[in-house]
């Protein structure tokens, strides 16, 4: 008893040596710098007011402040509209958190077109404009399948269930989200969840299967789908067959097939950016084993399969895609 | 992967039904069947005609656990999962999981160890699942609710779920000391993608010395590490955790002296990050109780001080992930307006309680606490607590708690912010008081919370404060049926600097925030007992919020829910 007294009483004193703190340091940035009125000492500017995203050229915006800020610079397309929103925080804006290399944060992506970039300020009402111009567009590398700028390929099989208001064709509109033209998906079906399907094969991109990275950590699958409001909610599934085997044929029974189910519950345009290794098998939406050698293979896709799905019980449903492409790192589009 | 499962399921039922005749094998498990109808209503300048107002969801679940015992030193348990939504889209709705898998046993008669899930918790500081935001005695309305999200979440009595082995021994001594304990786990928070996220374990080992009846010590290591060569990206991070506890129980003045105490230090590193060598602090927690039983009354006092850079991954990650809505009305205002958690996820809506620790600090929300958002483990906070607690065997309890607290260090200045929080919990239980069989409990809460910063400076001040009100009601009307009775209502108002941090923790802005936030949940239903902890109920509540954020319009969502349970 006394010896855990004498031990308790030791440890509760040695613990009030250390007791009472106060540093004479801060974290974060000073409120005092936050809170005095904002300057610009040194302006707005770009380092080129015309770029050839292209061939990979970059703008660099830059800035200082007399203080800490949260700024954000909104370059618009004046004929496309489109809109990208570069944001951070701090008394500077420079590289690399001021670099733009021609990407887009809302739909539609730049065109060749005049541009203006504004830097807004939080709290303060002022902004500060400059002009860029877009002498030619990003360049995405990877494997385009199709930007539906040019119909439908025709080695594409489609598939278009029987039912009214069916749809599965390219439109060439203001609501493209890339070029001019997308594909729409629509039909009411009430006696199955299909409405329409396209198969693409790999084929038209050279050979039995798609010219992919073997590995499947560095194949990004990449699409723009667009939410109709108000309609009954899509799916969209995407199969990805593998012929495991090499001979020409996929075979459901002994080889891959990996699915990327989207449901669509949102409206207006969304970027779908999935790596290839992360896509699982699915049966009926839930999943199961792959029937084959049970490794992603992106090399050996000789068929993709692109599913639009509807509850048979919902009504008439719409859905749009755009811009279907496989990539190393997820699309910035 | 289901056939997979049912196919494992139906052997090892198979395997199960064979050894039950060996009394080897039993059965546990639970089966919930529940449907909530939502209702949605918002009022904004501009009408809201893209939001769906109404919403029928519901499922029906079985969790069946298969427990065997193959030799008395070994235990299995495996628990299947067949879930069905209701109205699922696409066959969406119907899953198969393996829910539990574990095996657990005794080496040599000396050491025991368990694979696969674990429940683990070692002290406030280290590995430690706060629940800090929950409010205290809850109506049991609300309690069955979060009974659910518990069994959901797997929490137990402050533990986290993890993957991992775990083993503990012990010895005992004729001298010194009376028995030191060994316990010590390694779990694997993250697996390596093979290119630029390293694996990430999570380890741990306790030592307890128990040296008499009144003194007890322990030495605690936590640590949660990436591991070299796993990646080829050399970021890695180390958070290390190191503290000595102390226990002491004695007699003093006619009552029980209870003084328990933790003290420690922290690291955080990341071997490539810009500016950043580590963070690294200490912190001291000392309570003591003077518990006197035949008064039924208990005395509680106490003094914390936690390092501003006290950083402890296992100790400091919430159980709630504010960033996510929980899938109900997630968006309103014409999809302008992303819903936060409420009052009404708060209390029974699992999709936003997270079953693991959170590598990266989770943010706060400060309408549901400012002063301890991390619990006791909550860091830059210095100053002392007292406590009372009244229970009478007559029906009647009291529960009084008081912290006063402070910064330690300042955030965008010197000044330091202030923290008070005061909470008083009351319970009548009238069956007992009264002398009647009949259940009747009430049950009122209220409590307070405030942050206050004075300064020179008009625009460094700072004054928030946030009132919650609790009252419930169980009436038992027949035999085991009940009339449940819940609200809450909590308010919060004024202003705050509420701090954005880095993916290191560390303060890169501050931004003023205004609060004139009011919830209220109100709640009613009746309730079933059967035999054992199967129940079947029905209840109706309303959740109000208004002005939930600058700029958000005010809602509200009435809930019908029905709800059977069972455990087995």
């Amino acid at each position: 008893m006394n010896t855990s007294r004498f031990t308790t009483i030791a440890a509760l004193l040695l613990l009030s040596l250390a007791g009472c703190r106060k540093e004479q340091v801060f974290d974060g940035p000073s409120l005092e710098d936050l809170n005095k009125s904002f300057a610009l000492l040194q302006p707005f500017a770009a380092n080129k007011d015309s770029v050839a995203f292209g061939n990979k050229e970059l703008v660099t915006f830059t800035a200082k402040f007399n203080k800490t800020v949260q700024w954000h610079i909104h370059i618009r397309g004046s004929a496309s509209k489109a809109h990208k929103v570069i944001s951070g925080q701090g008394n500077e804006i420079a590289a690399p958190a001021g670099i733009w290399n021609g990407s887009t944060t809302y739909f539609p992506m730049f065109t060749e077109e005049p541009c203006t970039a504004t830097l807004r300020i939080d709290g303060l009402s002022d902004s500060f404009s400059l002009p860029v111009k877009i002498t030619s567009v990003k360049k995405n590398p990877g494997l385009l399948l199709s930007d539906f700028e040019n119909g439908i390929n025709s080695m594409w099989r489609r598939f278009v269930q029987s039912g009214a208001s069916m749809d599965l064709a390219t439109k060439q509109d203001s609501l493209a989200p890339q070029g001019n033209g997308y594909l729409n998906m629509a039909g009411t079906v009430s006696w199955d969840w299909l409405t329409v399907m396209l198969d693409i094969p790999a084929i038209p991109y050279g050979g039995a299967v798609l010219p992919l990275n073997s590995n499947p950590d560095a194949v990004y699958f990449n699409c723009l789908i667009y939410g109709v409001p108000n309609t009954n909610p899509s799916l969209v599934l995407f199969q990805f067959k593998e012929d495991d085997n090499k001979d020409g044929n996929f075979n459901s029974n002994t080889e891959d097939q990996y699915d990327l189910q989207v449901n669509v519950n949102w409206s207006g345009w969304k970027l779908v950016s999935v790596k290839y290794s992360d896509i699982i098998s699915l049966s009926n939406g839930q999943p199961t084993t792959p029937k084959g050698d049970s490794k992603h293979n992106p090399d050996k896709i000789s068929v993709i399969s692109m599913l639009h799905l509807a509850d048979p019980k919902g009504g008439f449903a719409n859905t749009k895609v755009d811009y279907l492409c496989f990539t190393s790192t997820p699309l910035e589009p | 992967m289901r056939t997979l499962h049912l196919t494992l399921f139906i052997l090892a039922t198979a395997w199960a039904n064979q050894l039950q005749a060996q009394k080897t094998v039993s059965f546990t498990g639970a089966a919930r069947s529940a449907v909530n109808n939502n209702t949605f209503n918002t009022q904004d300048s501009i009408p809201d005609t893209s939001t769906v107002m109404r919403n029928t969801t519901g499922y029906a679940l079985i969790d069946l656990g298969v427990n065997i015992r193959p030799n008395k030193h070994t235990e299995i348990l495996g628990m299947f999962r067949i879930r069905n939504q209701y109205g699922g889209f696409w066959g969406a709705g119907v899953g198969f999981d393996v829910r539990q898998l574990w095996l657990k046993g005794i080496v040599a008669n000396a050491v025991r160890y368990q694979l696969g899930d674990l429940n683990l918790k070692q002290t406030p500081f280290t590995l430690y699942n706060h629940h800090a935001d929950r409010p205290d005695s809850m109506p049991d309305v609300f309690l069955l609710q979060q009974r659910i999200v518990d069994y959901e979440r797997f929490y137990s009595r402050n533990t986290w779920r993890q993957q991992g082995l775990q083993a503990d021994f012990g010895l005992s001594f004729a001298k010194l000391v009376k028995e030191v304990d060994f316990n010590g786990y390694l779990t694997r928070l993250r697996a390596s993608n093979l290119a630029d996220i390293p694996d990430r374990l999570m380890g741990g080992v306790t030592v307890d010395v128990l040296q008499s009846k009144h003194l007890a010590l322990s030495w605690n290591g936590f640590s949660v590490f990436d591991v070299r060569g796993t990646a080829a990206d050399t970021n890695r991070m180390d958070n290390r955790v190191q503290t000595f506890g102390l226990t002491y129980a004695g007699n003093i003045a006619g009552g029980q002296l209870l003084i328990k105490g933790e003290s420690g230090t922290s690291k955080l590193a990341f071997s490539n990050a810009a500016g950043l060598t580590s963070l690294q602090d200490y912190f001291i927690y000392v309570s003591g109780k003077l518990l006197f039983p035949t008064k039924h009354l208990s005395l509680e006092a106490g003094y914390m001080n936690i390092g501003p850079d006290f950083r402890s991954i296992g100790a400091q990650s919430k159980d709630i992930n504010y960033q996510n809505s929980g899938g109900l009305f997630n968006r309103y205002a014409n999809g302008n307006s992303l819903r936060a958690p409420a009052l009404l996820e708060l209390m029974g809506n699992e999709q936003v309680y997270q079953t693991s620790v959170s590598s990266s600090l989770m943010p706060a929300a400060q309408e549901f606490n400012a002063v301890l958002p991390y619990g006791t483990a909550t860091f830059n906070r210095l100053g002392g607590f007292a406590g009372l607690r009244y229970a009478h065997p007559s029906g009647f309890s009291v529960d009084l708690k008081h912290h006063q607290l402070r910064e330690i260090r300042g955030q965008g200045t010197l000044s330091l912010k202030a923290f008070q929080q005061t909470k008083a919990h009351f319970l009548l239980d009238i069956a007992k008081l009264s002398g009647t069989r009949k259940g009747k409990k009430l049950r009122f809460g209220i409590e307070r919370q405030s942050v206050n910063r004075s300064s020179n400076i008009a625009f460094e001040t700072v004054d928030f404060n946030r009132w919650r009100l609790s009252a419930g009601a169980e009436v038992e009307v027949f035999k085991k049926i009940d009339l449940l009775f819940g609200m809450v209502q909590q308010q919060s108002k004024g202003a705050d600097f509420i701090p954005d941090r880095d993916e290191y923790s560390r303060v890169s802005f501050l931004n003023r925030t205004s609060y004139q936030n009011k919830q209220q949940l109100l709640a009613g239903g009746i309730r079933c007992r059967f035999e054992g902890n199967t129940y079947f109920t029905a209840f109706y509540q309303q959740q109000v919020n208004k002005k939930p954020s600058e700029g958000t319009p005010d809602y509200q969502i009435r809930q019908f829910s029905l709800i059977y349970n069972m455990n087995f």
